[in-house]
C-alpha cells in the first residue's frame, strides 16, 4: 500500500521514458483522437511510480467505475507530452554545454565554436525533416517515375496504411492495464495474506487455480485460499514482491505475445497452454508453470526423524 | 579408400544427447526460497550434467562468501544450492564464465 496505489502491471523498471522515436510520437498524436471515449481516466496515468498523486487522486474514479461493473483493463495511454517536440533535444545540448562553461575553465573559444556548430546542424536538421515531412505528405513519390522508391519510403508507406486501416491495433503497442494492487498483509510472523486474490483473478479472466500455481512455484513455497476467499501463503512477502511476480504472469499468461492486447483467452489443449488472442487473432502456447526442484528447509531434526 | 559420403553419420546424435542430459527444457532456472525467519535458499537446476558442479560450487562459495551445496535430485539432477538471495551473482557468474547463455537462465522468484 505504500507506494503507487495504481499498479500497472507492464511497468518495466522505469525505463523507456526519453525514447524520441517519432512512429511512437505519431502514433500518440493518434490515439489521443482515437481513445477520447476512455480518456478522462486516463490523463493521469502514466504509470511511473513518481505519479504518486495523480494515481491516487485517479484511484477513487477507478473505484467508483469498478462498482459499475465496468472493468477499465485495458487504458490506452495518455497523450500527455511523453516524446518531447523535435527541438527540445538540442536546446538542452546547448544547456550541458552552458554548464560546462560555468563549472570547468576550459577555453571560451573551442566551446563557442562547438556551440556554433551545434546550432548550424540543428539548422541543418530542421531543414532535414521539412524536406522529410514534405515527402510524407506527397506520399508514393516514386509513381510516375523510374526511379526505385527507398526503404524508408516502403516503411512509411506500410505504417501509413496500417494506421490508417487499423488505428486499434497500431495503438494497441501502448495498451497497459490498469488495475488496482495487490493487497499485502502479514499475518503473524510466518504467512502472509494476498487478500484480494480473487478480485484480481476476475480481474486477468483467469482462473485462481492458474495463477495460484504460478505465484506458489515462483515464490517457492505454498498456501491455499481461505473461506474469505483470500489468499494465504507460507512465508513473509511484502507487497512489492507480490507485484513483481503479478506482473511476470501478466506478461506470460495474459497479454498477447504478438499485439501485448489483454484481450486474450488461455487454452488448455493436450496438456499444454495457448494464449490465444481476441484483438490480433495470435494464438501461441505458452510456458507450463513448474515448481521445479524444491531444497529441504525444514528443521533438520524434524527431516531426520521423517527418514529414520 | 574410403568415400566420405558413405560414413554413417547421425547428424541428430548431439541433439539425442542433450535432450537425455537435461531432463528439462535445457534452460537454467534460478530460484529463491525462503527459509525460516529472513533467511533465504537460492537453487540453480538444470546445469549440464558435463560439468562438475562440485567445483562449480565451490567456486561460488568462495566469490560469493556463502554457504553451498550440491544436492543429488532423481528427477532433476544435481542441483546447486547456495545460502541467501544469490540470484543476481549466480547469474552474471554463470554468465561470465561461459558456462550458460544468457538466454538459456530462467530468475524466478520475487
Ligand atoms: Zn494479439
Amino acid at each position: 500500500m505504500d507506494d503507487d496505489m495504481v499498479f500497472d502491471p507492464s511497468l518495466k523498471k522505469k525505463k523507456k521514458k526519453k525514447t524520441g522515436f517519432d512512429i511512437d510520437a505519431a502514433l500518440a498524436g493518434e490515439q489521443g483522437e482515437s481513445t477520447s471515449v476512455e480518456a478522462p481516466a486516463g490523463t493521469g496515468d502514466v504509470d511511473l511510480p513518481e505519479d504518486d498523486n495523480l494515481d491516487l487522486d485517479n484511484f477513487g474514479k477507478k473505484k467508483k467505475k469498478k462498482k459499475k461493473g465496468v472493468f477499465n483493463m485495458e487504458e490506452l495511454e495518455s497523450t500527455l507530452p511523453e516524446t518531447p517536440p523535435a527541438e527540445e533535444p538540442e536546446q538542452q545540448e546547448d544547456e550541458v554545454i552552458d554548464d560546462l562553461d560555468l563549472d570547468i575553465d576550459f577555453s571560451k573559444t573551442k566551446k563557442k565554436k562547438k556551440k556554433k556548430n551545434i546550432e548550424e546542424l540543428v539548422l541543418e536538421d530542421d531543414k532535414g525533416e521539412d524536406q522529410e515531412n514534405v515527402e510524407d505528405v506527397s506520399g508514393d513519390l516514386w509513381s510516375g517515375t523510374d526511379r526505385d522508391y527507398t526503404y524508408d519510403e516502403l516503411l512509411e508507406r506500410v505504417f501509413d496504411i496500417m494506421r490508417e486501416k487499423n488505428p486499434s491495433m497500431v495503438s494497441g503497442k501502448k495498451q497497459k492495464f490498469i488495475m488496482r494492487p495487490p493487497q499485502v498483509v502479514r499475518i503473524g510472523t510466518k504467512k502472509t495474506s494476498f487478500a484480494n486474490f480473487t478480485e484480481i483473478c476476475k480481474t486477468l479472466h483467469r482462473q485462481p487455480k492458474h495463477l495460484l500455481d504460478f505465484l506458489l512455484a515462483e515464490l517457492g513455497t505454498s498456501g491455499s485460499v481461505d473461506g474469505n476467499s483470500q489468499l494465504i501463503i507460507k512465508g513473509r512477502f511484502q507487497q512489492k514482491q507480490i507485484e513483481n511476480v503479478l506482473r511476470r504472469y501478466i506478461k506470460e499468461y495474459v497479454t498477447c505475445h504478438t499485439c501485448r492486447s489483454p484481450d486474450t483467452i488461455l487454452q488448455k489443449d493436450t496438456r499444454l497452454f495457448f494464449l490465444q488472442c481476441e484483438t490480433c487473432g495470435s494464438r501461441c502456447s505458452v510456458a507450463s508453470i513448474k515448481s521445479g526442484f524444491q531444497a529441504v528447509t525444514g528443521k533438520r531434526a524434524a527431516i531426520r526423524a521423517k527418514t529414520a | 579408400m574410403s568415400i566420405q559420403n558413405l560414413n554413417t553419420y547421425d547428424p541428430f546424435a548431439d541433439a539425442i544427447k542433450s535432450s537425455e542430459d537435461d531432463v528439462q527444457d535445457g534452460l537454467v532456472h534460478v530460484r529463491i526460497q525462503q527459509r525460516n525467519g529472513r533467511k533465504t535458499l537460492t537453487t540453480v537446476q538444470g546445469l549440464s550434467s558435463e560439468y562438475d558442479l562440485k567445483k562449480i560450487v565451490r567456486a561460488c562459495k568462495k566469490e560469493f562468501a556463502c554457504n553451498g551445496t550440491v544436492v543429488e535430485h532423481p528427477e532433476y539432477g544435481e542441483v546447486l544450492q547456495l545460502q541467501g538471495d544469490q540470484r543476481e551473482n549466480i547469474c552474471q557468474w554463470l554468465t561470465k564464465s561461459g558456462l550458460v547463455k544468457p538466454e538459456q537462465l530462467k530468475v524466478h522468484g520475487f
